[in-house]
Order: structure tokens, then C-alpha cells, then sequence
């Protein structure tokens, strides 16, 4: 019961997410559609993601907030409630199919490769090389930020 | 309850905001969306089958998607900066202006 009304709560954010005119509450329903993301993800019993989920959303919901404060104009007219009761609607019975239609059956949890082992193990490489880029870009900007204030001195 | 349909449901959703909204703002919640159902297939099925290799892939698949965020994000306050605007059409607009106007010089 609580992995249907998570996944209600998913689609019904992300359709408020994209139906919705005004940035911030756009930001905010897609806030929700992380946060539920999150919630399911932990219930399906893989924290580590789940946990990797919310600190990634709440980094991107942070720089959005700014830069839909600052950058987009206000819509000239506010959305009816009665639309987004509509768009409520509309998100509720297209996650009916979800719920009720089954086409895979949940298998064994225990069994298998664990997130450790397959993080260091199977894919070391590709985590070291990721680390990598990242370093690359973090040095990236510091280089023009250093010749940004070197040419405005 | 069946994850394959619900990420296949938040894709549909990205990809009619990605095809209808013009706001490019709106466009980078569109593909936050789209990334959004990607993940939630390899966490779900991977979890299903007790593997920890598609969470591995997800911890990975989140940089990507970061770096994806930022590129989006860079080009909306760059594009905004310069013109004023954020409308993907109204910005192809100015573009077609600009290469008529070389075009004639």
C-alpha cells in the first residue's frame, strides 16, 4: 500500500512539475518528485541510493530555487486552483497502470552481487575515472575564475 | 505494482514537457524527469533481483546527470545574459535574425 501511494505521489508531483506556469512552484513540485523518489527508492530497500538521491536532489533544488527566482518573469496570470486540481486528477489515474498492472514479479533480496561489492569491485575503473573528470572540471573552473579576477585587476 | 510502467509513465511525462514547454527552464525539469525515470528502472530492477550492480551504475549514473544539470543551468543564465529571454523559440528567432543579417552584410 505505502510503494501506490508513493508512486501516486511521484507521478502526480512530476505532472505539477511540468503543468505548472510560475518557476518556484514548479521547483517545489519537483522537489516532491525527488523527495517521493527517495522515499520508494528506500522502500525497495536500496538506502545507499535513496540516501545519494536526496543529498543530489536537495543540491539541484537549491541552485534551481536561485536561478528560477532570479531568471524567469512572473506569469501574467495565476493559475486557476481548479486547474491544478485537474492536473492533480490526471497525475492520480495516470498512475493507475503502475499499480495495478504487473508485468514483473518482485524476486529475492538477498541473493546476489551487494552494493559494495559491485561498486569497488565491478566497477572500480569506471569510479576512479569519474573522479577524475570531476577533478578536471573542479580545476577547469578554478583556472577561470583565477584568469577572470587576474584580468579584472 | 509494477516499476517498469511507473518509469515508463515518468518518461512519457518528460518527454511531452520536453516537446511542449518552450521555457528553458521548464525543459531542464523535463530531463531531470527523463533522468529521474532512467534511474528508477535499474534501482527497481536491480533491487528485484538482489543485485547491487544497477545501484553501482545509478551512483554513477548520478554524476552524469549532474553534469547534465549544470550544462542546462550554464546555458540558461548565459542565454538569459545576453538576451534577455529564456524561450527556446524566441532565442531560435534571434538566431535566424542574426544569420539573415550576416548573410546580407
Amino acid at each position: 500500500m505505502i510503494l501506490e501511494v508513493l508512486s501516486a505521489g511521484l507521478v502526480i508531483t512530476a505532472c505539477l512539475a511540468i503543468f505548472l506556469d510560475e518557476a518556484v512552484y514548479s521547483v517545489v513540485a519537483l522537489a516532491g518528485t525527488f523527495l517521493f523518489t527517495s522515499l520508494l527508492y528506500a522502500s525497495s530497500g536500496a538506502v545507499f541510493v535513496a540516501a545519494f538521491q536526496f543529498a543530489v536532489g536537495a543540491g539541484t533544488l537549491a541552485i534551481l530555487f536561485l536561478s528560477g527566482e532570479m531568471l524567469s518573469e512572473k506569469p501574467s496570470k495565476k493559475t486557476q486552483p481548479r486547474s491544478i486540481l485537474a492536473v492533480i486528477v490526471v497525475g492520480l489515474l495516470l498512475s493507475f497502470p503502475a499499480m495495478f498492472l504487473s508485468i514483473s514479479t518482485p524476486g529475492n533480496t538477498t541473493s546476489g552481487v551487494s552494493f559494495g561489492e559491485a561498486l569497488w569491485n565491478l566497477r572500480a575503473g569506471d569510479v576512479v575515472l569519474q573522479g577524475l573528470v570531476i577533478m578536471t572540471v573542479a580545476l577547469g573552473i578554478g583556472i577561470v575564475l583565477f584568469e577572470k579576477r587576474k584580468g579584472a585587476a | 505494482m509494477d516499476f517498469v510502467v511507473l518509469s515508463l509513465v515518468l518518461l512519457a511525462i518528460g518527454i511531452y514537457g520536453l516537446l511542449t514547454k518552450r521555457h528553458l527552464l521548464k525543459v531542464f525539469v523535463s530531463v531531470e524527469l527523463i533522468a529521474t525515470a532512467a534511474t528508477l528502472n535499474f534501482v527497481m530492477l536491480s533491487s528485484s533481483a538482489g543485485r547491487g550492480v544497477g545501484e553501482a551504475f545509478l551512483v554513477l549514473a548520478f554524476s552524469t546527470d549532474t553534469a547534465v544539470s549544470a550544462v542546462i543551468l550554464a546555458m540558461l543564465v548565459i542565454v538569459h545574459k545576453k538576451y534577455g529571454i529564456s524561450d527556446i523559440s524566441e532565442i531560435v528567432k534571434i538566431g535566424k535574425v542574426k544569420k539573415k543579417s550576416e548573410a546580407e552584410t
